[in-house]
């Protein structure tokens, strides 16, 4: 049997409404407990990618963490509408030097 | 009888002529300075002799006397409390009477031949008695009672016998043996030492002998008439453990040999001993206690013999129906001296230049200990479990000292340098540490202790071992790449480690750990693992859990005393609510 995971975003909701136009569920939070939580829950509930804006997952540095370790669901970091906090290039430049060695980006 | 001729002498080696009356083992006096030594080789006339005491100043031509008699220990009431050197002698004594060291020719008998004991009957006028029967008690000390044996070789009817104060060598009781020949029973008797006393016949050992030592009592566990062996490198707290066994260890007698170690660990031992108490009889540990001391400036031949002098009297103790531990520390220095002697003989060495009848010393001296049905028609058990030290060079137990011993004892408590420099003690290693007498100790311990006591223990040491994989990975490639549930499992057994296995020696409540205490500490711990999975299970952060505060609770509860023991099951309660209360916080099934 072939898994279906499912695509979940995290965020402000005048960041991620948007998303529910390409039939991705949308969770809207307002402070870190509630987006803790939300990211807690899904991540139990089959979904494979999440992602959250950068001003959330900020706000909850430990629960993304948590996740670095696991293998599903991947979390991963968008800007919001209100511009970037270059937080998630950061952690794709940081993922790629573990991989290889060096930054090549 | 004949007098033999010095015609060698190569340090404690004295090599006799005209000895053709004398066997072998026949104990000499060797020169007009009376010294004591032993016939260890016969060719011919010539005899070789090991002598116990300093040969200098002896030369070729002096006077060899023979005694006919093997060398032997006297047993009787005065050698509790006692400390005595390698061929018996009692130090205190010659102290008084010689100065604060040995002197050469010192002649004083082992048990004090002045010294009123009194002696209370067992036996009646007319009784049957055969070899091992109780004719009488003496009160050696307040926890002592010692008890006066018909001797080997003696039967007969009881012809007379008398309550009242005598001395070790008054006769007390006159047995009438089958061929009418008249015994006169003295309270004393003398036993060969290289020849094992003789019982009826032995009993499987499983009951555990218990130590209060945590890592000993729950992971690696000695029966009562086990024999366990202590090896270890420089440093690593071999002394400590066999002081802290003849401290703290179930028995009723406890004899210590110091066989070439340090003066100053026996001196800790006269200065430490009389000042404990004992848990059970609420006595002086000293009123149970034998020492013998060779230390190891004391001559080397008579290091040779402390090891069976002390087996010997552990014997006797045994066959008045006691449970005896003897501790032997270090059989590496008793060992080396073997091999000097063997050396100094000439013989052929084997591997490291141990003579190579190295392995069947050990084994018949291990093989003294046992659970067995004494002699006597009583049919009492008494149980002697042998513990002792090797010392092998640079820690590396593939020396032939310690692998001999490896091969005969069943119980292994591996000393581990790194776990000594990393402040762990009792530094026995729990990864290559290991007892035979498991499966019995574990039958005992759930029947006496509590019923899940061997699963909890089994369960313990599979996380111990998992650890060790785990630590593996971190090396690797660091702690966080583990999952939750591994961090967890290292935290767990780092709490095992330190909280539980990690006991020190010289704390007062920490030194001892009751059976019971032991059983609700490793509950306790396990118990908070459980509790920590539902609570992983249940979403919380694994930090949360880690920074909990009643972990500190947990760490110190070795301390708690042993009539408060109800405290550990009030942690117990408090992990649970500190759980439940993360879950409802963090967690997210009640979301």
């Amino acid at each position: 049997m072939i898994y279906m995971f499912k695509i979940g975003v995290v965020g402000d909701k005048d960041s991620v409404l948007a998303f529910k136009a390409l039939g991705v569920d949308v969770f809207p939070v307002y402070d870190g407990v509630e987006a803790r939580r939300i990211v807690d829950t899904i991540a139990q509930q089959k979904y494979g990618i999440i992602f959250i804006t950068e001003q959330i997952a900020s706000l909850i540095p430990e629960t993304i963490e948590r996740y670095d370790r696991e293998l599903i669901p991947a979390i991963i970091l968008i800007p919001s509408n209100q511009g970037t906090l270059n937080i998630g290039m950061r952690r794709i430049n940081e993922n790629v030097e573990n991989a290889i060695g060096s930054n090549i980006l | 009888m004949k007098v033999g001729r010095i015609v060698k002498v190569s340090g404690p080696l004295v090599v006799a002529e005209g000895m053709d009356e004398a066997n072998v083992y026949d104990v000499v006096q060797v020169s007009d300075n009376k010294l004591i030594g032993e016939i260890i080789e016969m060719r011919g006339d010539r005899a070789s002799i090991q002598v116990y005491e300093e040969t200098t100043g002896i030369g070729p031509g002096e006077p060899v006397y023979t005694t006919g008699e093997p060398l032997s220990v006297e047993l009787g009431p005065g050698l509790i409390e006692s400390m005595f050197d390698g061929i018996q002698r009692p130090l205190e004594s010659i102290r008084d009477l010689y100065g604060d060291f040995l002197s050469r020719g010192a002649d004083v008998p082992a048990l004090d031949r002045n010294k009123k004991w009194k002696f209370e009957p067992t036996v009646k006028v007319g009784d049957q008695v055969v070899p091992g029967d109780i004719i009488g008690t003496v009160q050696e000390t307040s926890i002592v009672l010692h008890k006066i044996m018909v001797p080997d070789g003696v039967s007969g009817i009881v012809k007379s016998i008398e309550a009242g104060e005598f001395t070790v060598v008054d006769t007390v009781c006159v047995v009438e043996g089958p061929d009418k020949t008249i015994h006169n029973l003295q309270m004393m008797q003398k036993w060969p030492v290289r020849k094992g006393r003789r019982y009826v016949k032995k009993i499987p050992p499983n009951e555990l002998l218990y130590t209060g030592q945590r890592v000993i009592d729950t992971f690696f566990p000695v029966t009562k008439g086990g024999t366990a062996a202590v090896p270890g490198p420089f440093g690593s707290g071999k002394t400590v453990v066999q002081h802290q066994l003849a401290k703290w260890a179930d028995a009723e007698i406890i004899v210590y040999v110091g066989c070439g170690e340090r003066g100053n660990e026996m001196t800790d031992v006269l200065m430490e001993f009389p000042e404990l108490i004992d848990p059970k009889t609420g006595e002086s540990l000293m009123k149970r206690t034998v020492l013998i001391a060779n230390t190891s400036n004391m001559p080397v031949a008579a290091r040779e013999a402390s090891i069976y002098t002390g087996i010997t009297i552990a014997e006797y103790f045994r066959d008045m129906g006691y449970s005896v531990a003897l501790m032997a520390d270090s059989t590496s220095r008793w060992a080396e001296a073997l091999r000097e002697m063997s050396g100094r003989l000439e013989e052929m060495p084997g591997d490291e230049g141990y003579p190579a009848y190295l392995g069947s010393r050990i084994a018949e001296f291990y093989e003294r200990a046992g659970r067995v049905q004494c002699l006597g028609s009583d049919n009492r058990l008494g149980a002697l479990t042998v513990i002792g030290a090797v010392s092998p060079p640079g820690g590396d137990i593939s020396e032939p000292v310690s692998q001999a011993t490896l091969r005969i004892v069943k119980v292994f408590w591996g000393l581990d340098a790194n776990l000594a420099y990393r402040r762990h003690f009792p530094a026995i290693n729990w990864l290559n540490s290991y007892s035979l007498y498991q499966n019995e100790v574990d039958a005992w311990m759930d029947a006496n202790v509590d019923p899940s006591f061997s699963a909890n223990r089994a369960r313990a040491m599979a996380l111990l071992q998992e650890e060790a994989g785990l630590q593996e990975i971190v090396r690797l490639v660091g702690r966080d790449s583990l999952s939750e549930w591994d961090q967890l499992k290292l935290e767990v057994t780092k709490s095992i480690r330190e909280d539980y296995l990690q006991q020190n020696a010289f704390h007062d409540q920490d030194a001892f750990a009751s059976l019971k205490k032991q059983n609700l500490m490793l509950q306790l711990v396990l118990f908070f693992y459980d509790e920590a999975r539902r609570a992983l299970e249940n979403g919380v952060y694994l930090n949360e859990i880690i920074n909990l505060e009643v972990r500190d609770r947990i760490a110190r509860a070795k301390y708690i005393p042993e009539d408060r023991l109800d405290e550990i099951l009030e942690i117990k309660k408090e992990v649970s609510k500190a759980i439940d209360d993360l879950i409802s916080k963090g967690g997210i099934l009640d979301a």
